[in-house]
């Protein structure tokens, strides 16, 4: 019997988006499934943004908080540290400070923050409100407007306030992530009622909820994969928008990320333990269909961007 | 067909109260809309009723049968309940179905009920360890089931096959899953064996408005694949039936008058058989 | 291709013995056709059934164990290419490499790491599982060294022999035959030879190729020459390399029904940056490998692995339960707050996860809903007022702490008059909705 190799095509594929001005990223655009570059084209490597704060990140555990000691007292200067130092192909700017329980910083400050980093950097730039439904409406209306001709990703827009957020992103022409929680359904309607707006899908960005490695990541992971396979081989379009991983505020709040060897021998090296668990679920994340992350430590970032070189070699 | 109306349930508001109250007339004029709407049963859902489920069970089929001649399915998981109903049944319209047994060891003494009572019995197929993944699974369990009442004395005629309808808001895959299930379960035995579903739990979780229209579209083809009887609206059944001339031409591809409708059964037809992502709304797109 | 129950059921003698196990006849067939039952638990089938059946039940990738006893590992069985379309069949084996050129004390080291790597997670006891011994000194005797000092120190690890020299395999062997190792190392060049160890020794045979066309012509030769029990390897190095070869092997075996490459892959993940092996070994978790090759058994590396191979190789269908118990989270007193939730294990972890975060040291009762999550164990009826007074009150938690306080998941409000009217003496407390709420919950609480 002899071997031929059982390829397959689709009838669907993945938008392209570019974000940024000075220095725009493309991402997305492939016709296969993950990195299955045998049977299709990949014409963007993922893109990895760094995730910085509007407020210093006193929570954020040692292993991750060390690495921006000194910088990230001031949202201005922790965004060029991740630009100049870090090499950062983009940044996500998380106004977790406006948070209602946290605190609870205005949509002014928040707007003056976003200006202010925007005019530090030339990088892209992904504005993330703090996932306080309510509040985030407010913030990142603001936001939008301050930014607007930056070609920015507000995000995120969820289904109890997708109306305003969406208007502001579609005024000030953004792209737009569309999150929704573990649920390839309810995905696919928030994206229908954003793009029944008005808004093209051609600019958005579809997140179903990252979950940490040993926290949920199969749920992401399945739902992810059966996004794709939805927008491939069903030519779904308005699943079709490249997909987002946000890992880092994910993974650094697990156990595994923060107690020490001494605490649990047999979990061994805490500061290579927490890397590798931000590299791991960035990774699965990435073999289930997203082209966009969002990560924390940069050991972590440049593992998986030397495990990005050798996937696309 | 057999049509086993569904609306007596605790779930809906005004009948659990009409049942802690004990006040009949709500269930009786229930009874009979669904007894005038076609329906051959009538099911009594009295939930888990942990608490004086023996006394609410007979007063319930009591009540229902006074209103109307039909017999009762008694849709209850607690076991003397179910034995208190059916003491009281009147068996004078036919025999009353038990819901349900199944592969889980705690409903097996259910088959024992329908051994002792004589009457007829739904098996759900579903076991401890979690749902069943396709039809194979379905049928094995309903072959562990078939085994299990013949061992209790339950002859197979007397048991209805439930492949347990997934909602298709959070488990679209299964819908399909279901229809093929059923067609597998009518070949496990000659005579065939009989099959049933609870239709509604197929539009669970959908806007209000979908509801009818898919439970419509699923029952039809449910119903090509030979299903037997369905817990369901009696109305929704009715509509159903008379739209089944229009659905059959539809899904053979020849050209109707009605376009609107006719896109509606497409497009509703297309999320069930999987070839689209279900959304709220998939009727827009 | 693969017959249905009812297909099945009509080559069987349709008596119901009962001596398959099974109850009737159909309940058999029903399993065979699932592949969770072998046609000769039935003493009464004909040969013509057994003709058919057997072509048309093989598995599409044949099922390989070695090692013995109960740390014995299977491969194979796989039926899917996505985890969500059916759960995932035999963990992807870990084996670590050892070679026989390394100094002794780096040999021992490894051996000791193997040995001391086991922990346990969601009740579930996870390990290292193999030792993959590489000749790389192409010396014989040294080989045979190797695999007796392992074998001596680590009796019950499965072993992988990896050479391509026949005379070093033939010398490991005789060493460990009876543990069954894999004898890994066959290629195009010494293939005869290996083929007869692998006979003689009745041991399963991994080999080499360079690129999918040449594995599956090496492993009809294989079969022809009389062994079935094979691994392969088809030669891919990096990332890209893995998933190509992986995917197409799988479609193969499972779309084409292509029995040359149906059987359990091997990739050697083996990297300098151990982070980057990680990764690397990650990516064989999710991509279809049956066995992952890696350096060394770091903690933290083990720890990654073992999680990720869990987490993808859960079974959609089940949920995953945490043992009902009543948890402590920090260094709660007897006044600290009492929390009851279900056993879904990612309720758990999430809802203790949040109450570390709120650094409000507390008690949680987790309750066995046989793993749904809060509302859908309400809906069931297994999360009900009666069901959880009842645990309560069998848990001895009431000579623990100083109240009697009970704090219930905000979703299922609706059950607090219930709970209090069975436990006597008891407040119930509203929680959150959601368990990102509890730490601000826990937090107001104390101020």
């Amino acid at each position: 019997m002899a071997y031929t190799a059982p390829k397959e095509s689709y009838s669907g594929k993945v938008f392209e988006v570019t974000i940024g001005a000075e220095r725009p990223v493309t991402f997305g655009g492939e016709n296969c499934l993950p990195f299955h570059s045998f049977e299709g084209s990949i014409p963007h490597r993922p893109v990895i943004a760094y995730e910085i704060q509007d407020v210093p990140p006193d929570d954020w555990p040692e292993t991750v908080k060390a690495v921006y000691n000194g910088v990230s007292n001031d949202p201005v200067s922790w965004a060029r540290f991740c630009e100049e130092k870090l090499n950062a192909k983009a940044i996500a700017l998380r106004l977790i400070g406006t948070h209602p329980d946290r605190e609870n910083r205005s949509s002014e400050e928040a707007r003056k923050v976003v200006s202010d980093v925007l005019s530090a950097i030339k990088v892209p730039l992904i504005i993330l409100g703090s996932n306080h439904v309510e509040k985030d409406s407010e913030v990142l209306v603001a936001c939008a407007e301050a930014a607007k001709d930056k070609n920015c990703i507000i995000g995120k827009a969820q289904e109890g306030n997708y109306k305003t957020i969406t208007a502001a992103a579609m005024a000030h022409a953004h792209k737009l992530i569309a999150m929704s929680e573990l649920d390839i359904n309810l995905s696919k309607q928030l994206n229908i009622l954003i793009t029944q707006m008005g808004f093209p899908k051609e600019r958005l960005i579809t997140d179903p909820m990252c979950s940490a490695l040993g926290y949920g990541i199969e749920y992401t992971y399945s739902v992810m994969e059966r996004i794709r396979l939805a927008a491939l081989t069903q030519n779904d379009q308005v699943m079709q928008p490249p997909m987002l991983g946000d890992v880092g505020t994910y993974v650094w709040k697990v156990k595994e990320t923060q107690a020490s060897e001494e605490e649990l021998p047999q979990w061994g090296s805490l500061k290579e333990r927490s890397i590798a668990w931000e590299a791991v679920t960035a990774v699965a994340m990435l073999m289930a269909g997203a082209e966009l992350l969002i990560m924390r430590h940069p050991e972590a970032v440049q593992a998986v961007e030397k495990f990005i070189d050798e996937l696309i070699e | 067909m057999l049509i086993i109306g569904e609306k007596l349930s605790i779930i809906a508001k005004r009948v659990r109260e009409a049942m802690l109250k004990r006040d009949k007339g709500p269930i009786q004029e229930i009874a009979k809309a669904q007894w005038q709407a076609g329906a051959g049963m009538i099911d009594a859902n009295i939930g888990p009723a942990e608490d004086g489920g023996e006394s609410l069970m007979e007063w319930m089929v009591t009540t229902i049968q006074e209103a109307v001649p039909l017999p009762v399915c008694l849709d209850t998981t607690n076991y003397k309940a179910v034995e208190a109903g059916l003491k009281v049944h009147n068996n004078q319209w036919g025999r009353p179905l038990i819901n349900s047994t199944s592969n889980d060891p705690e409903r097996f003494p259910m088959l024992e009920l329908a051994a002792k009572y004589n009457c007829q019995i739904i098996g759900l197929t579903v076991g401890k360890g979690g749902l069943p993944a396709d039809a194979g699974e379905r049928a094995a369990i309903a072959a562990e089931i078939m085994a299990r009442a013949m061992e209790y004395g339950v002859p197979l005629e007397d048991l209805y096959l439930d492949p347990l309808v997934l909602q298709i808001a959070t488990s679209q895959d299964h819908a399909l899953k279901v229809i093929e299930a059923i067609k597998l379960f009518k070949e496990m035995n000659d005579p065939p064996m009989k099959t049933v579903v609870g239709l509604s739990n197929i539009s669970n979780g959908c806007p209000k408005e979908l509801r009818p229209v898919i439970n419509k579209y699923y029952f039809l083809m449910l119903l090509d694949a030979g299903l037997d009887a369905a817990i369901a609206d009696p109305k929704e059944m009715a509509e159903a039936m008379e739209e089944r001339p229009l659905f059959t031409a539809v899904i053979a591809g020849k050209e109707v008058e009605d376009r609107k409708k006719a896109e509606v059964i497409k497009k509703t037809v297309d999320i069930i058989m999987g070839r689209s992502l279900y959304a709220h709304s998939y009727l827009d797109m | 291709m693969a017959l249905t129950g009812v297909e099945i059921f009509k080559l069987l003698p349709n008596t119901n013995c009962k001596k398959c196990g099974h109850p009737t006849c159909l309940a058999f067939a029903m399993k065979l056709a699932q592949r969770q039952a072998s046609l000769d638990q039935c003493p009464d089938v004909s040969e013509e059934a057994k003709r058919i059946l057997g072509e048309a039940s093989a598995p599409p990738i044949r099922p390989v164990t070695f090692g013995v006893g109960d740390r014995a590992l299977k491969m194979g069985e796989e039926m899917v290419l996505f985890r969500h379309e059916k759960k995932f069949v035999n963990p992807t084996v870990f084996a670590v490499e050892i070679k026989d050129t390394e100094p002794e004390e780096k040999i021992n080291k490894t051996i000791n790491d193997v040995l001391t790597s086991e922990i346990e997670r969601v009740g579930q006891r996870l390990r290292i599982d193999a030792i993959f011994l590489n000749n790389a000194s192409g010396d014989p005797q040294r080989f045979e060294t190797l695999v007796k000092t392992v074998s001596s120190k680590a009796p019950q690890v499965p072993l992988i022999l990896s050479t391509t020299n026949p005379q070093a395999a033939e010398a490991g062997l005789k060493v460990v035959a009876d543990k069954r190792p894999i004898l890994f190392g066959a290629n195009k060049d010494n293939l005869e030879a290996m083929v007869s160890l692998a006979k003689t020794y009745k041991v399963p045979l991994g080999v080499t190729g360079n690129g999918l066309e040449e594995v599956s012509g090496l492993t009809e030769k294989i079969k022809s020459m009389g062994v079935e029990d094979i691994i392969i390897d088809s030669g891919a190095k990096s990332a890209r390399q893995i998933i190509e070869h992986n995917t197409l092997i799988r479609r193969s075996a499972l779309k084409k029904n292509f029995k040359p490459l149906g059987y359990p892959v091997i990739n050697l993940c083996q990297r300098e940056d151990q982070l980057l092996e990680a990764l690397i070994g990650a990516l064989g978790v999710m991509k279809y490998s049956s066995i992952v090759v890696l350096s060394s058994a770091e903690k933290w590396k083990n720890l990654v692995l073992f999680t990720l191979r869990q987490n993808i190789y859960t079974d959609p269908q089940v949920p995953m339960q945490v043992e009902q118990k009543i948890y402590k989270i920090g260094e709660p007193k007897p006044e600290s707050p009492l929390l009851i939730t279900t056993n879904f294990s990612l309720t758990y972890f999430i809802v203790s996860g949040e109450i570390e975060n709120s650094k409000v040291p507390s008690r949680l009762a987790v309750m066995d809903c046989e793993g749904l999550s809060v509302l859908t164990a309400w809906a069931a009826g297994k999360f009900t007022a009666a069901k959880i007074a009842q645990f309560i009150k069998e848990s001895g938690i009431e000579n623990e702490i100083s109240h009697r306080e009970l704090i219930i998941p905000g979703y299922v409000a609706i059950l607090s008059g219930a709970i209090e009217e069975k436990l006597p003496g008891w407040k119930v407390t509203v929680g959150p909705r959601e368990a990102n709420g509890i730490p601000a919950f826990l937090r107001q609480r104390m101020s």
